[in-house]
């Protein structure tokens, strides 16, 4: 078994699905074990692919080979359209098939737990297996339109996932948002695809590569197309302008937001640029507008992830932010960065969702103003919390320490100075909300006293992934390292394994670097434990020093406030005028107008019968006459 | 397909034509020999569809396939050898349209067992109306074409007039009145081909092969493309649409909008691209701009109906609109995307209309505001309706996804500006299906609606069997565009 057994990896979950969606009812507890059985067959299945893939990787040599892709035609008209199916498997696949299975293993388990006796239960982990489907279908996809395929369905997924407690109008709507937010962005995706497929003549990714530094395109039609294709990664990943989505989506379940709005679906649109970024290379352009805006929407959801109440809330901007950071890295060039960072961020953010969800299952709570103290209740979930909390922060030596660190030499390296500065501002940023989150969830008195006293540590099957996520969250980092690399069976580390272009490179300790993150990170950590310890009155205090500036974030910088007024005056407004267009010029004037002028027509010649002989005998007279004369004129 | 399957197309639409025969020697108040007269009869035409669909062979060299001609006028007046002749056979368009035609009727079929209201004329217009479209599928004589074409077209008056709801005279009216109009137009080109032809025939294959000059191809093109379009919903000339499918009753609707208008668009095709290249090659942008204005034109008016019907009746136009695009482009992967269009939007719309009137006929209200979260009275009924519009919404691994993508990818071939708009289309058609699934089928449930049933299970199996097509061709769409894409790509002047 391996790398040409890549199709199992989502037709297990797929399977996985349809017998649970349409029997849930007959099997025992609706399948649940089923899905996780399923699951873990991926994982075995997953690792199988990985050692293969290992054999075929020789000490930073890596030569993506005929062997590793996979095609079977799906259909074709003649020579000029070819569609397939098609697996490709490379270092960027391995990484992104590793955290996809493990993650929605982790959270398949946690689910039994915090979903138990929920209505639909069946059908929500039939969803996970879809979902997971998609993903993995996604993430082995060789071309570009069965990535779009993947693409859509899981967010298919997240729709009907956001949307699980369809009966709240208020998970109806999220949902609603989610997709149409996200299908904008895959407007410019296929419009991309499309694109490239009309210069190139292929789907094929690795073709497309090819074809691209072989200097096939013209420039500007590139950057173009790239653009557009950026523009479907930025709707999936949540980046600005249309990051709108991501907050609201937390309106589903907490552990689907572990698994899809965190560590898994969000990051496809990082997965998608980092696959063609050997394309964006030649079109620096393109790859410039995905390090800005990357390093906008760190900043932008660093700041709104500040003031935010909500417990999910305040992660789902942070997730944000942390996939601004991973375009920043692609944007200055680097798969290696980016993937390190996607990698060590899916644990700990799908540890500090899973730690949410399980406070939120204690208390019935997540409104971080109303809870508190819960560390002596939850000494568990607060222990593995704090870890992600301090991995999220960027502290030595847990995840998140070495993946920022890479990404800010990045960002100095491939982008400029400011970049720099902005990011490194941001990670500070990061460390002080994140402080501010734990602070306020955990530690301090319990300010709604009724939720306190409901608290209690969530059952084992909570428990446990959280404590193996703490771990990986903890260690994650250390693939980094040449040492760890060799053991694992890729010597130099993750910068040896996942790269794209000429060569990896092993893993350096930017002291320069790292010292002034972590003080910085440290810094920050101290003035949130300064404001937020204690009584809240320090905090109110900050929040009165700029009301303004407090509100303008509360308020998400009234950005979703322009959207709907967009969408209600704008395009309502010339729906309206279209549809007014269509009842009065179309159907009545031209339609019935149409139909009654010949109605008036005959209600008006009628009169020309008027049953007089004199009238006949003259309009015979002038007939005659007239015939007369014509016929003379001619002749 | 074998010379001898002709008999099989013949069948077709004698099929049909035999059983409103019988249903008319039934008495009306033998209800139990109306449905299995019915059941036998739509279950043997989907059969018989579905073989024709299958037997086609794309990878042989005869084009018309089944090809079998019984002589019925010839050398009388204006009529030289063959002058008219019953003459059937089918291509791969041809064949796509019938496995479509096939399984909207058996659909139909089961859904209209529960019209109590003169159930065995319902039944006899309907087939009467099913055989008119089976004929003009597989015909190939310009003068039993033309006669079929009309044998689909009127029943639809009486369908609606009698059985129909909301403006059923209005709509039926304004339906026939347009329609009518638009085969005037028809009519007038059928004859201007036969004189310009000059040989004495009205066999399509002969007329195919038959010299044009291309003045007069430019001038009979539009005569064909407006006649058929208005049938196909082409803008400006659609306005009969919505109001006609609004007050159609459920298995009118269905046929109507999943094959009626598809028999336009064929029309275009058949007349207008086989007959006519060069005048179709000419006026192609022209069909382009009106298609791509319907697409969005017509997805823009969906936003704000709330009547559901109306809702649909203004996505139809939105995607036939497509259809046009597809053929506007002009090359084989936008003709080949059309057609795939012609055929998901038939059963996507077919069981939308399907829906609605499960619906409908309990509740007699049709305002989406005045619903919510249906989904917990009805499930099942929510669960199929999110299904269609799923693939309305061009969500791929459903049909709608196949069909757009190859109008889009033959757009951007040919014009990318069309390319990107009608791929913008996409997410108008997902935002207004959204907002009617998030104020309808989610949130609180009304209370008023507690007391409607979840479907029926005639209509259970006909959304299953649509559903299942909604799904086969989006997962597994080879067999169609095999098929398709043979006769596409055989067509003259049509760029690769």
């Amino acid at each position: 078994m391996g790398m040409e057994q890549a199709w199992l990896l989502p037709a297990i979950p797929a399977a996985a699905f349809v017998v649970v969606a349409l029997f849930n009812r007959f099997i025992p507890r609706h399948g649940d074990w089923l899905a996780i059985l399923g699951m873990l067959a991926v994982v075995v299945i997953g690792a199988a692919v990985a050692l293969d893939f290992q054999g075929s990787f020789d000490h930073g040599v890596f030569s993506p080979g005929l062997e590793h892709e996979y095609n079977f035609e799906w259909a074709s008209i003649g020579d000029v359209l070819r569609i397939d199916f098609s697996t490709y498997v490379d270092a960027i696949t391995i990484v992104m098939v590793t955290v996809v299975s493990f993650v929605a293993l982790m959270v398949m388990v946690y689910s039994v737990g915090y979903m138990r006796g929920e209505a639909r239960y069946g059908w929500y982990f039939a969803l996970l297996s879809f979902f997971t489907a998609a993903m993995l279908l996604l993430v082995i996809s060789g071309n570009l339109l069965q990535l779009y395929l993947a693409w859509e369905g899981v967010g298919l997924a997240s729709y009907l996932l956001i949307g699980f407690h369809w009966e709240r109008q208020s998970a109806a709507e999220a949902a609603k948002k989610a997709f149409i937010t996200t299908r904008i962005g895959d407007v410019g995706l296929l419009i991309g695809i499309i694109l490239l497929w009309r210069e190139a003549g292929t789907f094929d990714i690795q073709q497309i590569i090819e074809l691209a530094r072989a200097g096939h395109f013209d420039e500007t039609y590139l950057t173009v197309a790239m653009l557009f294709l950026f523009a479907g990664a930025a709707g999936k990943s949540a980046q600005f302008p249309l990051h709108v989505w991501l907050p609201d989506a937390m309106e589903g379940p907490t552990p689907v937001s572990a698994l899809i709005h965190a560590a898994t679906m969000v990051v496809a649109g990082v997965y998608l640029v980092a696959r063609m970024l050997p394309v964006f290379d030649e079109v620096l352009v393109a790859r410039d507008v995905v390090l800005y805006v990357g390093l906008g929407t760190a900043l932008m959801a660093a700041t709104m992830g500040l003031v935010a109440s909500d417990i999910k809330r305040v992660l789902a901007f942070s997730t944000v932010s942390q996939l601004g950071f991973m375009f920043v890295a692609l944007g200055a060039g680097s798969v290696t960065a980016a993937m390190f960072h996607l990698f060590a961020h899916a644990f700990f953010k799908s540890l500090l969702f899973l730690g949410s969800g399980s406070v939120i299952h204690a208390t019935g709570q997540q409104e971080v103003e109303r809870l508190g103290g819960l560390w002596r209740k939850m000494p568990l979930t607060t222990v593995t919390f704090v870890i992600g909390g301090l991995a999220l922060a960027g502290i030595v030596p847990l995840a998140g320490f070495w993946s920022k660190d890479e990404i800010l030499f990045e960002s100095l390296e491939g982008g400029s100075t400011a970049v720099y500065v902005i990011l490194a501002a941001t990670a500070g940023l990061t460390a002080l909300y994140t402080t501010r989150l734990i602070v306020l969830t955990f530690f301090g008195a319990p300010r709604d006293r009724a939720a306190y006293d409901h608290a209690h540590e969530s059952p084992w099957i909570m428990v446990a992934p959280l404590v193996v996520l703490a771990a990986l969250a903890s260690v994650a980092g250390f693939v980094a390292l040449d040492g760890v690399g060799e053991a694992l069976g890729f010597a130099g580390g993750i910068g040896e394994l996942v790269f794209v272009g000429e060569h990896g490179h092993a893993f350096e300790f930017h002291s320069d670097i790292a010292v002034p993150a972590t003080v910085t990170a440290l810094l920050a950590i101290g003035v949130g434990l300064a404001y937020w310890w204690g009584t809240a009155e320090r905090a109110a205090r900050a929040r009165a020093w700029a009301p303004e500036l407090h509100q303008l974030l509360v308020q998400r910088y009234y950005l979703d406030d322009l959207y709907q007024a967009v969408i209600d005056r704008v395009v309502l407004g010339a729906a309206g005028v279209v549809a007014w267009f269509d009842d009065r010029v179309v159907n009545r004037t031209g339609v019935d107008g149409g139909a009654q002028s010949i109605g008036y027509t005959g209600l008006r010649l009628k009169f020309l019968q008027t049953g007089r002989i004199p009238n006949y005998a003259l309009a015979m007279a002038v007939g005659i006459v007239t015939l007369a004369l014509v016929a003379f004129g001619t002749s | 397909m074998t010379e001898n399957d002709g008999f099989v197309l013949l069948a077709l639409f004698l099929l049909p034509l035999g059983s409103a025969l019988l249903l008319m020697a039934t008495p009306s108040r033998e209800r139990s020999a109306i449905i299995g007269i019915t059941a036998a009869s739509s279950l043997a035409m989907f059969v018989l569809s579905v073989y024709v669909f299958l037997s086609y062979d794309y990878s042989g060299p005869e084009q018309f396939q089944g090809v079998r001609a019984w002589t019925w006028m010839e050398n009388v007046g204006i009529l030289g050898d063959k002058g008219i002749q019953l003459k059937v056979g089918a291509d791969g368009i041809a064949a796509a349209m019938v496995l479509l035609t096939g399984i909207i009727t058996l659909a139909g079929t089961w859904v209209s067992w529960k019209v109590q209201y003169r159930t065995k004329d319902f039944f006899i217009l309907l087939y009467i109306l099913a055989a008119g479209v089976f004929g003009t599928f597989v015909m190939l004589d310009l003068f039993f074409w033309f006669l079929l074409y009309e044998t689909a077209v009127l029943p639809m008056y009486l369908l609606i007039a009698v059985w129909g709801s909301t403006r059923k005279e209005y709509g039926a009216m304004k339906l026939m009145m347009m329609l009518l109009a638009a085969s005037i137009l028809i009519f007038a080109a059928i004859f201007a081909i036969f004189t310009e032809a000059g040989i004495g025939t009205f066999d399509l294959e002969q007329l195919f092969a038959a010299d044009y000059s291309t003045g007069f191809q430019k001038a009979a093109f539009p005569a064909i493309a407006i006649g058929c379009g208005t049938l196909g919903g082409l803008f400006p000339f659609h306005s009969w649409s919505p109001d006609g499918h609004a007050a159609a009753p459920t298995a009118v609707s269905m046929l109507h909008a999943g094959v009626l208008m598809k028999l336009g668009a064929f029309g275009i095709i058949r007349l207008g691209f086989q007959i006519l290249p060069e005048g179709a090659e000419f006026w192609a942008p022209g069909l382009l701009t009106l298609g791509i204005i319907a697409a969005l034109y017509g997805a823009i008016s969906a936003l704000r109906q709330t009547d559901l019907k109306l809702m649909t009746g203004f996505s139809s136009v939105s995607h036939m609109g497509y259809v046009f695009v597809g053929l506007g482009t002009f090359n084989a992967i936008g003709i080949t995307g059309s057609v795939l269009q012609m055929f998901a939007h038939g059963v996507m719309t077919a069981l939308f209309f399907l829906l609605i009137g499960a619906m409908y006929d309990q509740s007699h209200d049709r305002e989406i505001p005045h619903f919510s979260g249906m989904a917990k009275q009805m499930p099942i009924w929510a669960a199929f309706f999110i299904i269609a519009g799923l693939a309305s919404l061009g969500l791929p691994g459903l049909s709608g996804f196949v069909a757009e993508v190859h109008i889009f990818i033959g757009a951007f071939r040919a014009y990318p500006v069309v390319g990107g708009l009608a791929v913008l289309t996409a997410a108008i058609t997902a935002t207004y299906l959204l907002r009617m699934f998030a104020q309808s089928f989610f949130g609180e449930m009304h209370p008023a609606w507690g007391g409607l049933r979840d479907m029926a299970w005639t209509e259970r199996a006909g959304a299953a069997l649509l559903t299942g097509a909604i799904l086969w061709l989006g997962i597994w769409p080879s067999p169609w565009i095999d098929r398709i894409a043979t006769t596409v790509q055989g067509l003259q002047g049509v760029t690769l």
